[in-house]
């Protein structure tokens, strides 16, 4: 595949957004306006800007990166459009923003190089934890915390006690560990592989390898007490987790870390009367189904409405579903595309695994292969986490769906993941232009790079 | 390194595998049973987006109607502008409870305007509106207003018929409830009714048998008639007790007394003063075969065919064959014989109607829109019960036993009326007081079946005379206001 290609893919996304909103105007009995024309201009410039600036500074980066991102963001968009216009038009704007942001990220990363990040990365590691902890300012401040379905995600600007802007900053945060992460365990990763101690039936490395471990574990509880959030928390854990692994090879690393996490939640559950409830929702839902149990069944019963094909869009009542423009659009998409919409939309995040791991396999070095898996994993765990919470194979969490939920900070955050990861797929090189049996190769056999 | 690399894309690609299997399962296999929850919005969205044809009486009372739901351009809401008083006949289209009476059995006509007819397909094919049909039903609004008024919550039915036509004038079921309160999405009020000792729900006019007691006598004296065994001046001896064959018991009349002189008594004068003695010994000559056959020819031991389902009378021939004893009591109404309601009131007018069965109708037409009659119901005659001798005969008896006996509670200055009272004993509790008569003026009858269970708030005291009868007078007053 080459750029050529992307640019059509990317040119269909648009016509696919544009189709959508078309449908879902027509669907509710009006002819297609400026707004079907608006959806396909924007998703053309913003996705087209990103093309353009691929072929300037990441020419040789996967192709695949774009389109999918693409793909995951026109489904979100007409859906969007479908339950809310008003949300669907600043979801535009922010496509615009995050468009803007990625490129002069990548502009960025091309004059600075990858390893400018690993400069930084203690103020990365701190940036991240202001984000993450901001939303505790207390909401009377100008920027300060708000609560929103009893989790504290997000943050508000305000002037003269008109809301400005609300921003999730933990997903930005989300980025910023990443990159810490990766550096930081790149450079450690063999003293964290090296068991030299052991307790019981576990080999132990040195005690204070395992601080970042306990940092993590800390973290995740912070966030589960006190911003109430239990995505955020299990998302932060799998992702340390996930990346300790990768970088030591040690299985103790994850098992510990869940064993960990298991233990405080069970204490926060006894503690914590809206841990409990999360989980009684998720176990019994039909039990308290007039309170607690409410969004997951709304979710379910969109979900069996759906069936196989659908309700067709704009045709559905999506609008019974709680949140359904943020944590609960994969729902209103499943509603309305039936079966063979949800399972397209799991497949699009099967992709981006494929290929994004794929990066991090033949990339050259151990700091760029944690990089790259690492963002790669983030959008992952989250799609899952927040995929699962809906259909409840996992307790309900309020995070967003990456790409499709209604949300700035959501998208800001995922485009510029993507366009590390594009970055890091161009400095691969000559050999970048995998073909996905390439990639299905590289993630069977055994990899030549250690 | 690659090789944890390797391990965890193939972690989270096996978790979006399970994601998968989870979606095809929610999705394919229990999709059904999502979609079809009661407590699914949707299924009440669709249900409020279906206009419904409304519900009229006689006169085109409005009993049920769809109007625009002010918070919902395409919704629609459902009430019964009425409540209690057509709680059962009417009955509700209720997402939690379901559909009861004439909403759940016309519920195809009422819900859409597509009927199957060739000119409803062509309509359908043209594109032509046809929108939600109406029915109009045969009850007489006054009629019913005073059955409801007059049994005054007292667990009982009241069941009035045209007797030339077989259309029901009145049926009312009591205790009642507002189906209004079935229609949220709440179920509490509901709920509560269900689990009512009273049955407030049941339909007791259709769905409930009761023993009719002396009420049957009109068919004892039926089948002795039909089968020549006695006329009216038939003599029969006037006992205090009538011994029973091959037994010890005996039967007694209500005021364990004699009926007449002591000495003898005819029909006739027994008929009016309602004595068991005699109408046992009627039963042990008549047999349990021709009063079995009697009651069948009046309805009994068949569901009668009606717009609503009608649990059958009984009366257990078989039990009986052999056992002059259980005759002589069955006879009188009592041991196993259960009748209800609609099948007494059906006897009442058949006997007006010289001897034939009409079939029972609530449904009088279905109309369009624009108000277009689409379908008129038309009178049956289902069979013939007795000879119009035999009827003219019981028409007589049934004058004077409100004339002179039992029933001069249900008399009506200016018409002419006739009926029998029962008194059914009940093990262990009052007795059910009945009332099966008619009320006649030159141009037209009305017949009518008053069911008292238990006897109402008199209690012990009861008796079909003093219970049931006055009740049947205020149906017959209201049904001459009428005119």
């Amino acid at each position: 595949m080459s750029r050529n290609a992307e640019a059509a893919l990317l040119v269909g996304a648009a016509i696919l957004a544009a189709l959508g909103t078309a449908i879902v105007t027509a669907a509710g009995g009006d002819r297609p306006d400026a707004q079907t024309a608006l959806t396909f201009i924007i998703m053309l410039a913003a996705f087209g800007s990103l093309h353009l600036a691929f072929r300037q500074w990441a020419a040789e980066a996967s192709p695949y990166l774009l389109p999918i991102a693409a793909l995951l963001t026109a489904v979100g968009l007409v859906e969007i459009f479908r339950l809310d216009a008003r949300a669907a038009s600043l979801q535009r704007w922010w496509l615009l923003i995050a468009a803007g942001l990625g490129i002069a990220v990548l502009f960025l990363l091309k004059r600075l190089g990858i390893e400018a990040l690993l400069r930084y990365r203690y103020l990365f590691l701190a940036g991240a934890l202001i984000l993450f902890l901001l939303p505790l300012l207390p909401s009377s401040w100008p920027l300060g915390g708000v609560e929103v379905n009893g989790s504290r995600l997000w943050l508000q600007l305000r002037v003269f006690d008109t809301t400005v802007v609300r921003f999730q900053p933990a997903e930005l945060a989300k980025v910023l560990l990443v990159i810490f992460l990766a550096s930081y365990l790149a450079s450690r990763h063999r003293a964290l592989s090296t068991m030299t101690r052991r307790l019981g039936p576990l080999s132990m490395p040195e005690p204070r390898q395992l601080f970042p471990l306990a940092a993590a574990w800390a973290l995740s509880l912070v966030v589960l007490v006190y911003q109430r959030d239990l995505g955020a928390s299990l998302l932060l854990l799998a992702l340390f987790a996930s990346m300790l692994y990768a970088a030591s090879g040690r299985l103790s690393y994850p098992l510990v870390g869940a064993g960990l996490f298991v233990a405080g939640a069970v204490i926060a559950a006894q503690v914590f009367d809206h841990v409990q409830r999360r989980f009684d929702a998720w176990i019994r839902p039909w039990d308290d189904f007039a309170d607690s149990g409410f969004q997951i069944a709304q979710s379910l019963f969109a979900l069996g409405s759906g069936s196989l094909t659908g309700s067709g869009l704009g045709l559905g009542r999506p609008d019974f579903i709680p949140s359904a423009t943020t944590d609960f659009v994969f729902s209103a998409v499943a509603e309305e595309t039936g079966l063979a919409g949800s399972l397209a939309v799991v497949a699009a995040y099967a992709l981006l695994v494929a290929v994004g791991f794929g990066i991090a396999l033949r990339a050259r070095d151990p700091y760029r292969k944690l990089l790259a898996a690492g963002l790669t994993a983030a959008i992952a765990i989250q799609a899952i986490l927040i995929i699962g919470g809906v259909t409840r194979l996992l307790p309900l969490t309020g995070i967003t769906l990456p790409f499709m939920s209604y949300g700035g900070s959501s998208l800001v955050a995922n485009v510029i993941a993507i366009v590390i990861l594009a970055r890091l797929s161009h400095e691969i090189g000559n050999s970048a232009s995998p073909s996905s049996l390439a990639v299905a190769s590289q993630l069977r056999g055994k990899g030549n790079a250690k | 390194m690659n090789t944890p690399i390797r391990r965890l894309a193939f972690v989270l690609l096996a978790v979006l595998g399970i994601v998968v299997l989870n979606l095809t399962y929610l999705q394919a296999v229990a999709a059904d049973r999502y979609r079809d929850d009661v407590r699914n919005p949707r299924v009440a969205a669709d249900r409020s987006a279906t206009e419904r044809g409304p519900i009229v009486s006689r006169e085109g009372i409005v009993l049920a109607q769809s109007t625009p739901d002010p918070r919902s351009a395409q919704d629609f809401i459902r009430s019964y502008p009425e409540g209690e008083l057509y709680a059962h006949t009417v009955g509700y289209s209720s997402l939690l409870f379901g559909d009861r009476g004439v909403e759940d059995v016309y519920g195809a006509a009422l819900s859409s305007g597509s009927d199957l007819t060739i000119s409803g397909i062509i309509d359908t094919l043209l594109g032509r509106e046809q929108g939600a049909e109406g029915v109009r039903l045969t009850i007489s609004h006054p009629i019913q207003q005073a059955a409801a008024r007059t049994l005054n919550g007292q667990a009982g039915s009241i069941v009035a018929i045209e007797p030339a036509t077989g259309e029901i004038l009145a049926m009312y079921s009591s205790p009642g409830f507002d189906p209004n309160v079935l229609l949220g999405t709440s179920p509490t009020a509901g709920d509560a009714l269900a689990a009512d000792p009273q049955e407030p729900l049941r339909n007791r006019a259709t769905n409930q048998i009761l023993a009719p007691g002396s009420s049957f006598k009109l068919i004892a004296t039926a089948a002795a008639l039909e089968s020549g065994t006695a006329n009216p001046d038939t003599a029969y001896p006037d006992l205090l007790e009538l011994p029973l064959p091959g037994s010890t018991s005996v039967i007694r009349n209500a005021d364990r007394d004699v009926c007449g002189d002591g000495v003898s008594v005819t029909l006739a004068t027994a008929f009016r003063r309602s004595c068991n003695t005699v109408f046992g010994q009627v039963g042990i000559d008549v047999g349990a075969e021709l009063l079995g056959e009697t009651a069948a020819a009046f309805g009994f031991g068949d569901e009668i065919p009606f717009d609503l389902a009608v649990v059958p009378s009984v009366f257990p021939t078989e039990l009986l064959l052999g056992d002059p004893a259980a005759t002589a009591q069955s006879a009188i109404g009592q041991r196993d014989v259960q009748a209800g309601t609609l099948q007494m009131a059906s006897v009442a007018a058949t006997i007006v109607n010289d001897g034939v069965v009409m079939r029972p109708y609530l449904v009088s037409e279905r109309f369009d829109r624009d108000l277009n009659i689409l379908e008129q119901e038309r009178p049956v005659e289902l069979r013939r019960a007795i000879s119009p001798g035999t009827a003219a005969v019981l028409v007589d008896l049934m004058q004077d036993a409100v004339a002179n006996g039992t029933g001069r509670a249900a008399q009506v200055e200016s018409l002419t009326v006739g009926g029998k009272t029962g008194t059914a004993q009940v093990p262990g509790a009052a007795p059910h007081a009945w009332f099966v008569g008619f009320a006649a003026s030159e141009d037209g009858a009305i017949a009518v079946a008053v069911a008292v269970e238990n006897g109402g708030t008199a209690g012990e005291a009861a008796t079909g005379g003093s219970v049931a009868a006055p009740m049947a007078r205020q149906v017959f007053e209201a049904w001459r206001a009428e005119r």
